[in-house]
């Protein structure tokens, strides 16, 4: 039975899996939001989605996803480009093994990079930086 | 009886023209049923008046491009017309268009999923069992 949240879940373990990426991210990956206290992490969150049908079925699954590295700007060595361009390797075109559903698509549909002021202390930013990615996937027997 | 949803919809085909079975991947179709009509205006008539031919017979169906589902495409190949059935509603399976029919067929590949056009024709008495 395909799950949608199976999506998202292949979507997490893909990036949590890659060494590189934990090494720049050593949090994880986290859907919505990361434990307190982190300050190196990848973001996974939904941005939109849709259902696409035929006669009688659900046939094919779109969803826009935020993928985005999320780093404290004072913690030392930090390297958000290479987080970004790390995400980007793992998922621009990249099979997602998912059960029910054949992958048909991941690429990233605009960039991301945003500077956000810690409403706690104004003097620290968290850097933001990532993509929206598209993930299109169809579901077996449709 | 009552308003029903299109999301039952069905398009059977058969190409031997015999026993129709479904068609996957698909999410529309369309039969245009038009009626033509003669133009037979006449000195000093108020209007122009018209007769009635016979009503047209034609449409398309429409879904995804399936690569386990090729029977539009081996239908336009075919150069005898096979049984098509159009079901607005499954859940009302009685009610259908259904006759013989000649398929063409296209398919448009952008950067989303392809899609696939069927573009039938009547190719003998194409009528509506269940009503009318």
């Amino acid at each position: 039975m395909a799950d949608t949240s199976d999506i998202a879940s292949a979507l997490i373990a893909k990036l949590g899996s890659d060494a590189e990426l934990l090494s720049l991210c050593p949090n994880g990956v986290y859907w919505d939001e990361a434990p307190p206290g982190s300050t190196r992490f990848v973001i996974v969150a939904f941005i939109n989605a849709i259902d696409r049908g035929v006669f009688g079925k659900r046939a094919i699954e779109e969803g826009i996803y935020l993928v985005e590295a999320r780093m404290l700007s004072t913690v030392q060595g930090a390297n958000i480009k290479r987080a970004a361009a790390r995400i980007d390797e793992l998922l621009e075109d990249q099979p997602l093994t998912v059960a029910g559903y054949t992958w048909s698509t991941m690429h990233r549909l605009e960039p991301v990079r945003l500077t956000e002021v810690d409403e706690v202390d104004p003097s620290i930013r968290w850097n933001r930086r990532g993509g929206q990615y598209f993930v299109e996937m169809s579901l077996i027997g449709a | 009886m009552a308003i029903l949803t299109g999301r039952y919809g069905q398009v059977l085909w058969d190409p031997a023209g015999t026993t129709p079975v479904a068609i996957i991947s698909l999410n529309k179709w369309v039969g245009n049923f038009t009626q033509e009509y003669e133009d037979v205006t006449c000195f000093l008539d108020p209007n122009r008046v018209y007769i009635p031919s016979l009503p047209n017979r034609e449409g398309t169906v429409g879904g995804f491009w399936n690569s386990a589902e090729l029977a539009i495409f081996e239908a336009a190949e075919s150069p005898t017309p096979g049984k098509l059935e159009l079901i607005p509603n499954n859940t009302e399976p009685t009610f259908k268009w259904t006759g013989l029919a000649y398929m063409d067929r296209s398919i448009d590949c952008s950067l989303q999923a392809p899609t696939v056009t069927g573009t039938w024709k009547a190719a003998g008495p194409f009528l509506l069992e269940g009503g009318v």
